[in-house]
C-alpha cells in the first residue's frame, strides 16, 4: 500500500448473498486517495459506485480486502473504533438527502454533535455557524418540507462537516437536483476542498458533472474500475 | 450521548406522535392505577386490622384456657401431661397471675346470654362481665358516653354493632336511656309431675326468664373478631350488677359438658401484659402449670403470610393490566421504528453507535412508564378517595365510622413509578433491541 495515501484501498471486495445466488457488488478494486484530492467516481447503475461509498464511510465492511484511512486499517475497526470514525473522520452527503424531516435545518445540523456528546448551546452555536457557511442562516427554523431541494442539500452538507471531518463522501449529491443547483452544490464542494483542503470523493452520474472540479475521475464498472485518469 | 440529551430527544420524539402517546400511556396509567387501588386498598385493609390491634393493645393479651379447651386453640399449644395438677381458673389464681413480672391486667371471661330490649326492639346476645378497671384498661373503646363505674350495679355499655341492629342510628340518643334485658335462670318448679316427661323428652327445658332494668352509660365499639379475642360480646357490665342476676352462666356449649372439678372455675382468663416482651415469660409460666394459652401475637406470622398472600392476589389481578399495558408499549415501540427506520440509518450515519439508538428508544419506553405511573397513581389515588368516600357515605348511614379503607404510603407510591418505568423497559429491551440491529445501509435506501 501506498504511505502518502489518505484513503486507499486494496482488492477491495462486497458480495451479497441472495440465497443461492451471491451478487458481487464490487470486485478487487484498489483506490488510493491523496489528502485534499477531489476524486470523481463515475459509472452506470449497478457498477458498485454506492457499496464503494458505504465500505469507504465505515457503513458498511467489506467481504474482503483492506481499506485504510489516514494510515489506519478500518476494515479492522470494532465497531466501536467504526462508529467513532464515522462520527469524526467522514461526513456523508446523500442523493435523498437523507435529512430528518421532523427536524428544522438548525435541529438536523446539530444532530450529529448530539452522539458527540456536545452540549446543547454549543450544538446550537456550531450548527448556525455551519447554516451560515452554506448560506442558510434564513432558513434556520425551516422544515425540510418549506426547503427546496438545493436547500435540503445543503443542510446535508452542513450536517456532514458539523463534525470537522477530514473526508467528505457525496454519493450522487446532485442526482435530484436540476442543472443549475448541481452546480451550485459541486462548486460548494469543490469550495470545500480547495479552500479548506477538505478531500472529497464523489459519485456522479454525469461525468461532465465532476470533470470541472475534480483532481482525478475513476470509472466504475460491474463492481471494477475499467478507467482511471487524472484530470488536473 | 447525555443523559439530559437522551430524555430531550426521547420527549421530542413521543410529542411527535401525540395521540400514539398518549393512548399507549393511557394503557400503562389505567394499568398502573388498578394496581394501585388493588394494592393500596390491601394496604389500608391490613392498616386498619393492625391499627386496630396496637390501638387496643390486643398484641399484649394472652387468653388462658383450661386443658379441655385444648380443641378451641392452634396446634402449637404444648402437649399437657394428663396426671399434672391443673390449677382451676378462678380467683386465686387471677390473683397469682397479676403477681408475676409484665403482668398488668388478668381478668377472667364471664359471659351469658341475654336477650336485650330496647325500645320496641329485642335481640339475642352475650353478656361480659368485667371490672370498671379491665374497662378503663384501654381495649373497650367508647364512642359514646362513659364508662360504667365499680359499684355501677344499674349501668351497662352496648356496642355500636347491636345498637346498629336495633335501627339506632345516633349512638348519642342512647346515652341515659334505659334497656331490658332477660337473663336465662333455672326453674325447679319446671321439673313438676305435670311436666316432668316433657323436660326428660328434652321438650322442655327447665330455664324461665328473669328481667332486669339497665341504664345505657356508653357506647362501645365492637372488635370485629370473634374467637380468642378478650372482647366478643355486645353489652358489658361490672360484676356487681352481674352478681344481682339470676342466670345461666356459659361461655359456650363445651361449658355444659366441663367436669365438675373444671367447672369451679372461669372457662378463660385473659392476661394483659405491659409489653410484648413479657409475653413469653407468661406464656410459659401458665403452659407449666398444665393450662392452655393463645396470644394473637403467635398469629401474627400467619396474620402476615395471610396479607401477603391477600397482596399477592391483588397485585396478580393488577398485573393482568400491567401486562396489557407493557404489550401497548411493545406495540407502539416496533411501530416506532418502522416508522422512524431510515431515521436509524441517519443516526448511524452520522455517528451514533447501536448503544446510543438503543438508550433512545429505551428511554422512549422508560418516558412512557414514567409518565404512566405518574399520572397511574394520580389515577388509583383518585379512584381510591371515590371508592372510599362513596362506602364511607353508604356506611355512614349505617352509623359506621369513617375508616380510611386505602393506604397510600410513601414507599407504595415510589414504587409504583419505579415498577411503571421498570415494566416499561422491559417491554422496551424488544423494540430497542431491534432498533439498535438496523442496518444503516439497507435504512438509508429505505423510503
Amino acid at each position: 500500500m501506498n504511505s502518502t495515501a489518505f484513503v486507499e484501498t486494496e482488492g477491495l471486495t462486497r458480495a451479497y448473498s441472495s440465497g443461492q445466488i451471491e451478487v458481487v457488488a464490487l470486485k478487487d478494486v484498489d483506490l488510493s486517495v491523496k489528502e485534499g484530492q477531489f476524486l470523481g467516481v463515475t459509472g452506470p447503475s449497478g457498477s458498485g459506485k454506492s457499496t464503494l461509498m458505504n465500505l469507504l464511510g465505515g457503513l458498511d465492511t467489506p467481504t474482503s480486502g483492506r481499506i485504510k484511512v489516514q494510515g489506519k486499517f478500518i476494515s479492522e475497526l470494532s465497531k466501536q473504533e467504526l462508529v467513532l470514525y464515522r462520527r469524526y473522520q467522514v461526513g456523508m452527503i446523500f442523493q435523498s438527502f437523507n435529512i430528518i424531516s421532523s427536524y428544522t435545518a438548525l435541529e438536523n445540523v446539530a444532530f450529529p454533535l448530539l452522539f458527540a456528546g456536545v452540549g446543547k448551546r454549543e450544538r446550537r452555536q456550531r450548527a448556525v455557524r455551519m447554516l451560515a457557511k452554506v448560506g442558510l442562516s434564513a432558513r434556520k427554523d425551516h422544515r425540510p418540507s418549506e426547503l427546496s431541494a438545493g436547500e435540503q442539500q445543503r443542510v446535508a452538507i452542513a450536517r456532514a462537516l458539523i463534525n470537522q471531518p477530514k473526508i467528505l463522501l457525496a454519493d450522487e449529491p446532485t442526482g435530484n437536483l436540476d442543472s443549475a443547483t448541481s452546480r451550485q452544490i459541486i462548486r460548494i464542494l469543490s469550495d470545500l476542498n480547495e479552500n479548506q483542503g477538505l478531500t472529497v470523493i464523489m459519485i456522479s452520474h454525469e461525468e461532465s458533472l465532476v470533470r470541472s472540479f475534480a483532481h482525478e475521475i475513476i470509472h466504475l464498472c460491474d463492481g471494477t474500475i475499467i478507467e482511471q485518469k487524472e484530470i488536473r | 450521548m447525555r443523559i439530559s440529551d437522551y430524555i430531550e430527544q426521547s420527549f421530542s420524539n413521543l410529542r411527535k406522535k401525540k395521540l400514539r402517546t398518549f393512548l399507549t400511556t393511557s394503557g400503562v396509567m389505567i394499568g398502573i392505577g388498578a394496581l394501585v387501588s388493588m394494592f393500596s386498598f390491601g394496604k389500608g385493609v391490613q392498616k386498619n386490622i393492625t391499627d386496630n390491634f396496637e390501638e387496643l393493645d390486643l398484641l399484649n393479651y394472652i387468653a388462658v384456657y383450661p386443658p379441655s379447651e385444648e380443641s378451641l386453640l392452634p396446634q402449637s399449644s404444648p402437649k399437657v401431661d394428663d396426671n399434672k395438677q391443673v390449677p382451676a381458673l378462678n380467683d386465686d389464681f387471677i390473683k397469682e397471675l397479676t403477681q408475676l413480672e409484665g403482668v398488668e391486667l388478668a381478668f377472667p371471661e364471664i359471659r351469658f346470654p341475654a336477650l336485650v330490649k330496647f325500645k320496641d326492639k329485642q335481640k339475642f346476645c352475650f353478656i361480659q362481665v368485667f371490672s370498671a378497671g379491665v374497662s378503663r384498661s384501654g381495649f373497650l373503646k367508647i364512642r359514646a358516653g362513659k364508662h360504667y363505674t365499680a359499684g355501677d350495679a344499674n349501668s351497662l355499655i352496648i356496642s355500636d354493632t347491636l345498637l346498629r341492629r336495633m335501627e339506632v342510628k345516633d349512638m348519642q340518643t342512647a346515652i341515659g336511656e334505659e334497656v331490658e334485658v332477660s337473663t336465662l335462670k333455672l326453674d325447679s318448679d319446671i321439673i313438676n309431675p305435670a311436666n316432668i316427661a316433657s323436660v326428660m323428652q328434652g321438650d322442655k327445658l327447665p330455664f324461665s326468664q328473669e328481667s332486669y332494668t339497665f341504664t345505657i352509660v356508653g357506647v362501645a365499639e365492637r372488635m370485629g373478631f370473634g374467637g380468642t379475642m378478650p372482647l366478643r360480646s355486645d353489652v358489658y357490665i361490672a360484676p356487681v350488677a352481674s352478681k344481682k342476676m339470676k342466670k345461666v352462666l356459659l361461655t359456650n356449649i363445651r361449658d355444659f359438658f366441663q367436669s365438675p372439678q373444671q367447672a369451679k372455675g372461669y372457662s378463660a382468663v385473659s392476661v394483659k401484659v405491659s409489653s410484648v416482651g413479657y409475653i413469653d415469660s407468661v406464656k410459659a409460666h401458665i403452659e407449666d402449670k398444665g393450662l392452655k394459652t393463645f396470644a394473637l401475637i403467635d398469629q401474627l406470622g400467619k396474620i402476615k403470610t395471610a396479607f401477603i398472600f391477600m397482596d399477592m392476589f391483588l397485585l396478580a389481578v393488577g398485573m393482568i393490566a400491567i401486562t396489557v399495558a407493557s404489550l401497548g408499549i411493545i406495540n407502539t415501540m416496533v411501530i416506532s421504528i418502522l416508522e422512524r427506520y431510515k431515521e436509524i440509518g441517519i443516526m448511524k450515519a452520522v455517528g451514533a453507535s447501536d448503544k446510543d439508538v438503543k438508550k433512545i428508544f429505551f428511554f422512549e419506553s422508560g418516558l412512557i412508564g414514567f409518565t404512566g405511573g405518574v399520572f397511574g397513581l394520580a389515577l388509583g389515588w383518585v379512584v381510591s378517595m371515590l371508592i372510599n368516600q362513596v362506602a364511607n357515605y353508604f356506611l355512614a348511614r349505617q352509623d359506621v365510622p369513617y375508616i380510611d379503607y386505602f393506604s397510600f404510603p410513601w414507599w407504595f407510591c415510589l414504587g409504583a413509578v419505579l415498577f411503571s418505568i421498570l415494566i416499561s423497559l422491559l417491554a422496551g429491551i424488544y423494540p430497542a433491541s431491534r432498533a439498535a440491529r438496523v442496518d444503516p445501509v439497507v435504512a438509508l435506501r429505505h423510503d
